[in-house]
């Protein structure tokens, strides 16, 4: 169904929802102007062009996981990737340890957010893939450490110490973001929160360079390196590993149970919004910490 | 005030938001003596909060030009010019048009 991706009310016709937007727009209204802004283009068009493009990019030439893939590289891996990418490529210390500092706050919200999903999923298959997705994100899995524990060991061999990481509350831009994916899991499906969430474990999806991405998430050169200490390269491999998994199983769930692929595809871009931020605030963080970190 | 943004000039219904360089909506507002053309409240909140902080930090009366570079997502690098003193800095902005982050470059 057309739908308006700010106020999320679904209309007859991407005619309609075009008019409705316009309409906002005459007003000026924030969020319709830059939701049009940041997805469609920062030129105006008439009524017609407005109620083609729109229709354009909501439509589902493959899949839902696919739309979401694309927007996915679109927005943090094209042309000009995000600035956290790009500083991942050759990261200095000040960088790992804002990642460190905001990520541990990420991670603990994530794992109560998959929650929700649990509590509200029916479906076995999806019970099962959140606890396991729980279990190595946060308590660890068969003797190996979680995901959470090797961010904070990564924090220790970069020098600093455990309660320090753990006492540091999260900036304004991050606890912005927690914010706004606790508001969908409050808010929205379980299906919805699901797409929300895991789309953006695509962060370290590797294989997105086979569909146009410009960049990896950081560059493999640094789990060989000599440069950076073993906890570091223990905590990015198993991103690295784990993430092609995760974010593809659960793509498929999401595919599989959606009722509605339009409200999912908005949810999902505002869950991408939220994220861009939340990048930001890790180097915002880096910046706090080295002079030499730059966005 | 000469205003560029991402290359392009900016600042009218016609060139464009003074910050963002979109020409979606319609919002002026008088930022140090000038009526400015912004897509919206937002838009023209940020560019008011740039300019002050600017003028607190470097003591200028006035502002001849800015040069932006960059978007929402990925933070905005600027270079202010007042005669021919320059000020580089990168700036962010919450959801409200508060400044996030201001770090001279
Ligand atoms: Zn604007």
């Amino acid at each position: 169904m057309p739908i308006c991706p700010v106020c999320e009310i679904t209309y007859d016709s991407w005619d309609q929802v075009s008019d409705h937007m316009l309409k906002f727009v005459e007003k000026s209204e924030a969020k319709h102007v830059m939701w049009l802004n940041h997805n469609i283009s920062i030129k105006s068009l008439n009524q017609k062009e407005l109620s083609e493009k729109l229709e354009e990019f909501f439509s589902l030439n493959e899949s839902l996981a696919m739309w979401i893939r694309r927007r996915f590289i679109e927005r943090f891996y094209g042309t000009e990737p995000h600035p956290f990418m790009v500083a991942m490529q050759n990261p200095t210390k000040g960088v790992l340890l804002g990642y460190v500092l905001e990520h541990q706050h990420f991670l603990r919200n994530w794992v109560r957010i998959l929650s929700t999903i649990i509590y509200r999923s029916e479906y076995d298959d999806v019970v099962r893939y959140e606890l396991e997705n729980m279990t190595t994100e946060f308590l660890g899995f068969e003797g190996k450490p979680s995901h959470y524990e090797l961010l904070i060991r990564m924090g220790e061999s970069l020098g600093l110490k455990r309660a320090e990481i753990l006492s540091t509350p999260p900036l304004p831009a991050t606890l912005s973001a927690i914010k706004t994916w606790k508001n969908i899991a409050e808010t929205k499906g379980w299906v919805e929160t699901m797409a929300a969430m895991h789309s953006l474990e695509l962060v370290s999806d590797r294989s997105l360079i086979k569909d146009g991405a410009t960049i990896p998430y950081f560059s493999p050169k640094i789990l060989e390196s000599n440069e950076y200490p073993d906890a570091v390269k223990n905590f990015l491999r198993e991103g690295y590993e784990a993430d092609l998994y995760h974010a593809g199983e659960a793509l498929r769930l999401v595919e599989k149970y959606a009722k509605n692929p339009e409200i999912i595809q908005v949810i999902v871009l505002k869950s991408f919004d939220a994220f861009a931020k939340y990048l930001l605030s890790r180097l915002e963080r880096g910046m706090m910490l080295d002079p030499l970190v730059k966005a | 005030m000469k205003i560029i943004v991402n290359g392009k000039e900016a600042g009218t219904k016609e060139t464009g938001c003074a910050i963002c360089g979109s020409d979606w909506g319609s919002y002026y507002a008088k930022v140090d003596g000038e009526e400015l053309f912004f897509c919206c409240d937002i838009c023209a909140k940020e560019f008011s909060n740039m300019i002050q902080e600017v003028k607190n930090r470097t003591n200028w009366n006035k502002i001849d030009e800015v040069n932006i570079r960059g978007n929402w997502s990925m933070g905005r690098h600027v270079m202010a010019r007042s005669g021919v003193q320059r000020y580089y800095f990168y700036i962010t902005f919450d959801e409200d048009g508060n400044i996030r982050t201001f770090k001279p470059e």
